[in-house]
């Protein structure tokens, strides 16, 4: 069959064999090992920002979990101080009763001891008084008669002489 | 380099350049032309005197010549490529490196873009014929020479400036669309396919078209000797470096765009059911 511009089939057989091997050729040495390559690339890429965002995404949950934790804590500590500033007062209250009742044991102690010294002050006072009054009485009553100690030695040598006692 | 020291270079420069281009009108002057410019252009397009044998099996025509060492070098060059540079490439690429992703990802994500749904063996495709395209028709830069059975000299034409190169590759694009359709809807792939036969044609002489004007272009300027100068670097070297980047881009976005338009997956498009309150308002 004649055709116009010689197009000639098998002409354009060969030059689809021709570009068959050309097309293959390329696929397997070029375009497929570099597309993988590129692959290879895209995933490791992939794979790290992956990594990165899971562990900002940790991050950001461990500092949520601070966050929390440091808000509990200055809640305890909140708590604790007030539990502290009880037993502070309680101790307090405690300390100055005791002292109070320290004050009130003293003062009485005193009061005892001041009576006692009191009680004993006016007993020597009065035993002096009755002392003096006795000495007051002796003396008035030996007035005539000399000292004891004369009377004494008076008697001893009345004895001594066979005199009845005066 | 002292002044006196350059200018004679450079009038010695000017004298060899003279003196060269005085030769070249001489010699052509004096030479006889194989054939005449009509026989040559007509020859460019028709193939029917200037034929190389294929290793004494055939007589084919040179363009087929060039097609065979296009594929040659191309394939030289993928293996040196695959061999010695490919497992040195880093993560962090080079300017080579570069170059070669920058042109593999241009492809596949020209397949991607145009067909998401089905594009592994597009993006294949269209590497492969794009890069074909693109050398091939910046091989006819080169000017290799090739002794045709009649005895003379010419020089390797692009390979698709012949009629049945440009017939394959169209023809194989518009069966891949087909191949397309087929894997993406079936039998109705094959009917969405055939909707657009034009492809066939469009697609095989647009490259035809495109390459044989290049190479037109060339022979005429070439054919006289007083246009051999300055006016080829115009005419040969960006002409050809423009059409071999717009050819490339031309056809594989064709191929890519319709085969993604073949391959999509069809939406049977629900029946509105009209409900009865629609039905009593439509009534009314």
């Amino acid at each position: 069959m004649n055709i116009p511009l010689n197009i000639d089939w098998q002409q354009i057989l060969l030059h689809l064999f021709n570009f068959a091997i050309l097309a293959g050729g390329l696929y397997f040495l070029l375009y497929k090992p570099v597309k993988d390559f590129m692959a290879k690339r895209e995933s490791y890429y992939q794979n790290m920002d992956n990594e990165t965002k899971s562990k900002l995404k940790e991050a950001e949950e461990l500092k949520v979990s601070y966050n929390r934790q440091l808000s509990d804590v200055a809640q305890e500590i909140a708590a604790k101080r007030t539990e502290a500033q009880k037993a502070i007062d309680a101790s307090r209250e405690e300390q100055l009763q005791q002292a109070r009742e320290e004050a009130a044991r003293i003062v009485e102690t005193a009061r005892v001891n001041s009576e006692q010294e009191h009680n004993k002050m006016l007993a020597n006072v009065q035993k002096e008084i009755s002392d003096l009054a006795l000495t007051t009485t002796e003396k008035i009553l030996l007035k005539g008669e000399g000292s004891p100690f004369e009377q004494f030695l008076n008697a001893a040598n009345a004895e001594k002489r066979g005199e009845p006692d005066a | 380099m002292n002044k006196t020291k350059k200018k004679v270079g450079l009038i010695v420069w000017l004298i060899i350049v003279a003196a060269l281009a005085v030769a070249c009108v001489l010699t052509g002057l004096g030479g006889e032309k194989a054939e005449t410019i009509q026989e040559t252009m007509r020859d460019a397009v028709l193939h029917e005197t200037n034929r190389i044998s294929l290793f004494g099996l055939m007589d084919v025509n040179p363009a087929f010549i060039s097609g065979i060492v296009v594929t040659v070098v191309l394939l030289v060059a993928a293996a040196l490529i695959r061999i010695f540079a490919i497992p040195r490439f880093k993560y962090v690429p080079g300017k080579f490196q570069m170059v070669i992703e920058q042109v593999v990802s241009l492809f596949d994500g020209l397949a991607k873009s145009n067909s998401p749904w089905r594009n592994g063996f597009l993006g294949a495709y269209i590497f492969g014929a794009g890069v074909y395209i693109f050398v091939g028709t910046l091989f006819e830069l080169f000017g290799f020479q090739a002794i045709t059975t009649n005895g003379t000299s010419i020089s390797l034409p692009a390979p698709l400036s012949d009629v049945n190169a440009a017939i394959a590759m169209g023809g194989l694009s518009y069966l891949v669309i087909m191949s397309g359709g087929i894997a993406g809807n079936g039998l109705n792939g094959i009917g969405k396919t055939l909707k657009e036969i034009s492809l066939l044609i469009s697609m095989s002489f647009r490259l035809f078209g495109a390459l044989l004007s290049g190479l037109l272009v060339t022979e005429l300027v070439y054919y006289y000797i007083n246009l051999s100068f300055v006016l080829p670097v115009v005419v040969a070297v960006l002409f050809t470096l423009l059409h071999a980047l717009i050819q490339t881009y031309v056809l594989t976005m064709l191929t890519a765009l319709y085969y993604g338009e073949v391959s999509e997956p069809s939406h049977k498009e629900k029946k509105k059911v009209k409900s009865k309150a629609e039905k009593v308002q439509s009534a009314a």
